[in-house]
């Protein structure tokens, strides 16, 4: 039973430490990102969201947040990032390239 | 792993001895433990390795894989394997199939995690291999390693029956989506290497993209063979 509760104690420190990560939501809507640009907090893990309003799938991409992530139409996703240092990270939908870009701005 | 058998089939007609066929290849690619839901992939991959050194006659494997995505959380490829070298020439060695599962959402924990099971079979010998891979990478701002620990079970009346392990690992810097450069470390039951390798993605349409990795690993000690190169070029579509 000591030995459970020895693996159950990080087990829930991990999960209250996850339950704390800021969370945003980024909506997909007619091919577009919904605020456009995301602010977050420096040297923090974020929990994004991201809810594709559109019928067809789209793909949250990021060379500089490391991230790829397909959203099938008409449904949502969670993504995570950071810690991140300041500065600016731009993202795009790999479907609609051309109308579907946004970025998180990091202070 | 998919390649080691082959290899060892290469090395064989090399009229090298079993111990070391056992042994021969650690060197491959390194799997990451993502996968990315609506992809299908159109995959070549090629070693040469330098068993005779001075002799000019590297033993050579090539792969052509098709994979594709199953849902978001699992990967499924089929491969055909062949071999070369000078005393056989080229020879389609054997079929491979493996399905990369994975485990948990990248950067939701302190590691992103995922496993790979492998089946191969040769065509002409009865041997048989079975893999279970545990894939490990963390993230360090723009650093990125990678481990993966396969655990091997190799049987037939062709090959050792035995049970192996190998361990890779590959730290790469992203800077530069088109020009990633890294390190690859191999360790298996007879053989350790190093050295740099250099990778890159190029998008050339809408969800289509090019990948290309490709290095050299130098052996490390008596038993390991002095060099491997290995490249890869995939179609993402």
């Amino acid at each position: 039973m000591k030995r459970f509760r020895s693996l159950l104690f990080p087990m829930l420190i991990a999960t209250s430490a996850r339950a704390a990560a800021p969370e945003l939501t980024l909506v997909i809507r007619d091919h577009l990102f919904f605020p456009s640009t995301l602010e977050v907090p420096a040297g923090q893990k974020v929990r994004i969201l991201i809810d594709n309003q559109d019928p067809t799938p789209e793909e949250f991409e990021s060379y500089p947040l490391n991230r790829e992530k397909v959203i099938p139409g008409n449904t949502k996703t969670v993504v995570f990032i950071g810690p991140l240092e300041p500065g600016e990270y731009p993202f795009f939908g790999e479907f609609y390239p051309k109308t579907a870009q946004g970025k998180v701005v990091v202070k | 792993m998919s390649m080691r058998s082959n290899f060892l089939t290469a090395l064989g007609a090399m009229a090298v001895s079993g111990s070391v066929l056992a042994d021969g290849l650690v060197v491959d690619k390194i799997y990451h433990p993502y996968v990315d839901a609506l992809e299908k992939e159109l995959e070549y991959r090629a070693l040469a390795q330098d068993t005779q050194p001075g002799k000019r006659n590297l033993a050579q494997v090539h792969q052509l894989s098709l994979g594709t995505a199953i849902g978001d959380r699992l990967f499924a490829e089929v491969y055909v394997v062949g071999a070369k070298n000078r005393a056989s020439g080229f020879e389609i060695e054997a079929w491979e199939a493996e399905v990369k599962w994975q485990l948990t959402q990248q950067g939701e924990f302190g590691l992103d995690w995922g496993l790979l099971f492998e089946y191969e079979d040769e065509r002409k010998l009865d041997a048989h291999e079975f893999s279970v891979a545990l894939i490990a990478e963390k993230e360090l701002g723009r650093f990125s390693a990678t481990a993966n620990l396969f655990v091997i079970n190799e049987w037939g009346k062709d090959v050792v029956n035995e049970l192996e392990t190998v361990f890779s690992m590959q730290t790469r810097y992203r800077g530069n989506a088109a020009f990633e450069p890294g390190l690859e470390i191999y360790a298996g039951q007879d053989s350790r290497g190093i050295g740099p390798v250099l990778q890159g993605s190029i998008i050339t349409g809408s969800r289509k993209s090019l990948h290309w990795e490709a290095g050299v690993i130098f052996g490390l000690g008596q038993s390991s063979p002095d060099n491997t190169w290995r490249f890869l070029l995939e179609y993402e579509f």
